[in-house]
């Protein structure tokens, strides 16, 4: 018997039923150029080669996917009308997806369910693909008509519904007669952006596709020149100088000098990125081994403060599972900032007078003062007696020693800042298999995980098994319940927060794209 | 000392510097790790080191590194998916080109400052010169870089603070890179020039009339530049180097970026593809320079 999930796919069955014909004439027709900055560039524009957070910033300007999050990061049916889940005859998940009549992509060719498929082997070959592993559950992909397929599964996957049915669609037509490195060089997809030209290191230059299949959201705007500025006060220096209309990555600092500009609007939002403190728990003499201990630096660290001074602001506190994500709980909370409590607990696990303890620090600003976040933390620790000795990481080294697995030193010994990302608005499922489950050689699991508990190791494993997202929202909420109680998997501090700012003759709405922002899915001119 | 032999050692240089750039970028973490998502199970991590031959032992890559290096060969950036030396020597006229204008807006300041310094030693002007050094020497270039962005660019409006789109664009950049060696330039110039005043030709050839204007810049200068052009060559090193920083303030399309980034991301071919471009770039310009002393000093060319 199917279980038809009506939740995500009445919204878009109501949009899809609507006649396009009747929007597509109320959209005037794009106008003008908008030059914007980017703080850092991607490097492929080919979906497959997508290898850092960055190459989505080009990649979703011209690719979609069947499913995607909208500006309010809930899922919604994108390139598929709808979706259902069911069960093959030997007990297999299949997932049957009917695809939206009417999508082209840029050269003009209809989107099929043969180019979803293609896109699937594309995807799948880890030679070309740096994330075969999102469609290695997939059996096949079975073609019934132009517009309908089934995707069936080797087993239960439940990262592939929580990221959008993982497939971007791409052009098999087109990809078969340029061949590989044409496609590389002039990407074609369905995007509401046409590719035009690149400059590498310089610019981005995409023209609004006239044929986009969304009846609204559209580009409004004729020609959209991106910028690559990696300098903050270079990049604020080309908005105030006018040479560019929006900004990416609004230094921490200015957010306040922004908001008050005269003539220009800004936004900011959550980024994709959960920041936590992990614990060595892995040796056998570490003093992390003691709840109590992990709970005594859950209580000492005054996070709120940390995002006030040291972000401006620019963070948002979390418990285990960040607002709008699959198994959010409004119930629970973060540890209070009580260093009273923590010295109390440090005394009970036997450390009346705290330890020595090294602390990895990461430099790179992966984040926004993020070093200086690391820093503050630290100070924190070693004012109830967890005497940090910090040690400062460029971004290789310190993904290396956060890694579990590897033959010989350095091993992280001590405290470590890390984080995890995954889609927005955040979905856990994923990142703790590798960040929460404990660490299994070979396998994939636990790969950054410094947590044994074989009760969490059940519940994970059981997430990710489950595709119904409303089933698996009870069990992620479960695990974060238990996560929160027995401080497993690393002490959660903020979810970093970044603001956008454009001149106001702008009507801009920001779109994510999978984990990241950056999209310019709605963007026009004022109406003078 | 002969050409040849010259130029053999530059190859070594050459040489070693690939060793070196290859043992320390393979000492410094797992590319693999870098590209492929937390979650990539290890058959997909293996796959990928399989394509990129880092699975390989480190001797039997550096070889195949050298064999393909000397067709010019770098291989494929794992990032960019293109041939690494592409990705560099589409940057480099960039780089060169904000290179050799540092370098000539530091001359054309550190000449006539030098000489001037020289001539009126003790003056208000000579000590100012030496403050003049002093912040130039402590000043970084990226700082100096964003004082001239929020002056020229934000207040005055007269430049632009990013990119390359006219010559407009490089007079920011150049300034900002050119800056730090003025000082330096400056002091080799006075001092050269001193020792050269004092020379016996010079008061030669006051005695013998010759206008002062053409003795100083045509006589004394021409030997008294000859500490300067050796230093040159190390300065345009420098100003390549310098530019990796500047390059990244200014928005400029050079290498300097190219290569930074890769580093961070442990983008062997480009790391490699660049570190050996700017090793080859660095040994030609030091060979240039000392065959220079030749055409500027007769006795050397003959020594």
């Amino acid at each position: 018997m199917p279980r038809i999930l009506s939740r995500r796919s009445i919204g878009a069955a109501l949009l899809g039923a609507l006649p396009l014909a009747a929007f597509a004439q109320a959209a005037p027709a794009p106008t003008g150029t908008l030059t914007v900055a980017f703080a850092s560039e991607s490097t492929a524009i080919d979906p497959i080669k997508i290898s850092a957070g960055v190459d989505h910033y080009f990649v979703g300007q011209l690719f979609e996917m069947l499913v995607r999050p909208n500006a309010q990061l809930e899922q919604e049916n994108w390139l598929a009308e709808s979706w259902t889940l069911e069960q093959s005859a030997d007990g297999k998940p299949v997932i049957d997806v009917r695809l939206r009549q009417g999508v082209k992509f840029h050269n003009g060719d209809p989107m099929t369910a043969e180019d979803i498929e293609f896109s699937w082997q594309r995807q799948r070959d880890p030679k070309k693909s740096f994330f075969s592993h999102n469609v290695a559950s997939v059996e096949r992909i079975e073609i019934i008509d132009p517009h309908h397929l089934k995707i069936h599964f080797k087993e239960p996957d439940a990262s592939f519904v929580a990221g959008g049915l993982q497939i971007w669609v791409m052009p098999k037509k087109y990809i078969e007669q340029v061949g590989e490195e044409e496609f590389a060089r002039k990407p074609v997809g369905t995007g509401p952006w046409k590719f035009v030209s690149r400059s590498v290191k310089e610019e981005l230059r995409l023209e609004a596709f006239e044929d986009y299949w969304h009846p609204t959201k559209r580009p409004g705007v004729k020609e959209l020149v991106i910028k690559i500025i990696p300098e903050d006060l270079t990049r604020v220096s080309a908005f105030k100088t006018g040479r560019v209309d929006w900004i990416d990555n609004v230094p921490p600092a200015m957010v306040e000098e922004f908001k008050k500009m005269p003539g220009v609007k800004t936004q900011t939002v959550v980024s994709g990125n959960n920041l936590f403190i992990n614990f060595n728990t892995h040796m056998p003499k570490s003093p992390f081994n003691d709840v109590r201990v992990r709970q005594a630096a859950a209580h000492a660290i005054d996070v709120d403060a940390i995002i006030k001074r040291v972000l401006f602001g620019e963070g948002e506190r979390y418990a285990q599972v960040g607002k709008g994500s699959a198994g959010y709980d409004p119930e629970l909370k973060p540890y209070a900032y009580d260093q009273k409590r923590a010295r109390e607990l440090l005394k009970e696990a036997g450390y009346p007078n705290g330890f020595d303890i090294p602390c990895y620090n990461l430099t790179t600003p992966r984040e926004p003062n993020v070093k200086e976040v690391g820093e503050a933390m630290f100070a924190y620790l070693s004012s109830v007696g967890i005497r940090c000795q910090v040690r400062n990481l460029e971004y290789g080294a310190w993904i290396s020693l956060g890694k579990r697995g590897r033959s010989g030193p350095p091993e992280m010994d001590g405290v470590l800042s890390w984080m995890w990302s995954q889609g927005l608005p955040g979905d856990p499922g994923t990142p703790w298999v590798g960040h929460l489950h404990s660490f299994q050689p070979g396998t994939g699991l636990g790969t950054y995980s410094y947590t044994n508990d074989p009760e969490a190791d059940a519940l994970v494993m059981e997430q990710r098994r489950t595709m119904d997202p409303a089933a698996r929202a009870e069990i992620l909420k479960k695990l974060a319940r238990l996560k929160q109680e027995r401080a497993i998997g690393g002490i959660p501090t903020y979810r970093p927060l970044v603001t956008f700012a454009w001149r106001d003759k702008l009507d801009y709405t920001p779109w994510p794209v999978r984990d990241y922002w950056r999209v310019f899915q709605e963007v026009g001119w004022k109406q003078q | 000392m002969n050409i040849s032999r010259r130029l053999l050692h530059s190859l070594i240089s050459i040489l070693g510097a690939s060793v070196i750039i290859f043992v320390i970028s393979r000492l410094s973490g797992d590319p693999v790790s870098l590209l492929l998502p937390s979650d990539a199970p290890p058959d997909a991590i293996e796959a990928t080191r399989q394509h990129l031959g880092l699975d390989k032992p480190v001797l039997v890559q550096y070889l195949y590194f050298l064999g393909r290096a000397l067709t010019g060969d770098f291989g494929d950036s794992y990032r960019w998916q293109v041939p690494a030396i592409d990705l560099i020597l589409e940057r480099l006229p960039a780089t060169i080109e904000l290179s050799i204008a540092a370098l000539l807006f530091s001359v054309a300041i550190a000449i006539p400052f030098g000489v001037f310094s020289a001539l009126h030693r003790g003056s208000w002007f000579d000590r100012f010169g030496k403050v003049f050094a002093m912040l130039g020497q402590a000043m970084p270039n990226f700082w100096v870089g964003l004082l001239l962005i929020l002056f020229f660019a934000v207040q005055l409006q007269w430049l632009p603070a990013f990119g390359r789109e006219s010559w407009s664009s490089l007079v920011l950049p150049a300034i900002a890179l050119g800056w730090y060696p003025v000082a330096a330039q400056t002091r080799i110039v006075r001092s050269a020039m001193l020792d050269v005043l004092e020379s016996d030709y010079v008061r030669m050839g006051r005695a013998m009339g010759v206008p002062e204007r053409v003795l100083i810049w045509k006589y004394a200068l021409r030997n008294a530049a000859i500490p300067l052009i050796t230093i040159l060559g190390v300065y345009f090193a420098a100003m390549l180097g310098g530019a990796f920083v500047v390059e990244v303030i200014f928005a400029w399309p050079g290498v300097g970026r190219t290569v930074v980034e890769a580093v961070f991301s442990r983008d062997f071919p480009v790391v490699q593809a660049g570190v050996m471009l700017t090793s080859v770039l660095f040994v030609a310009s030091n060979l240039l320079v000392d065959l220079s002393y030749g055409l500027i000093d007769p006795r050397i060319r003959h020594g």
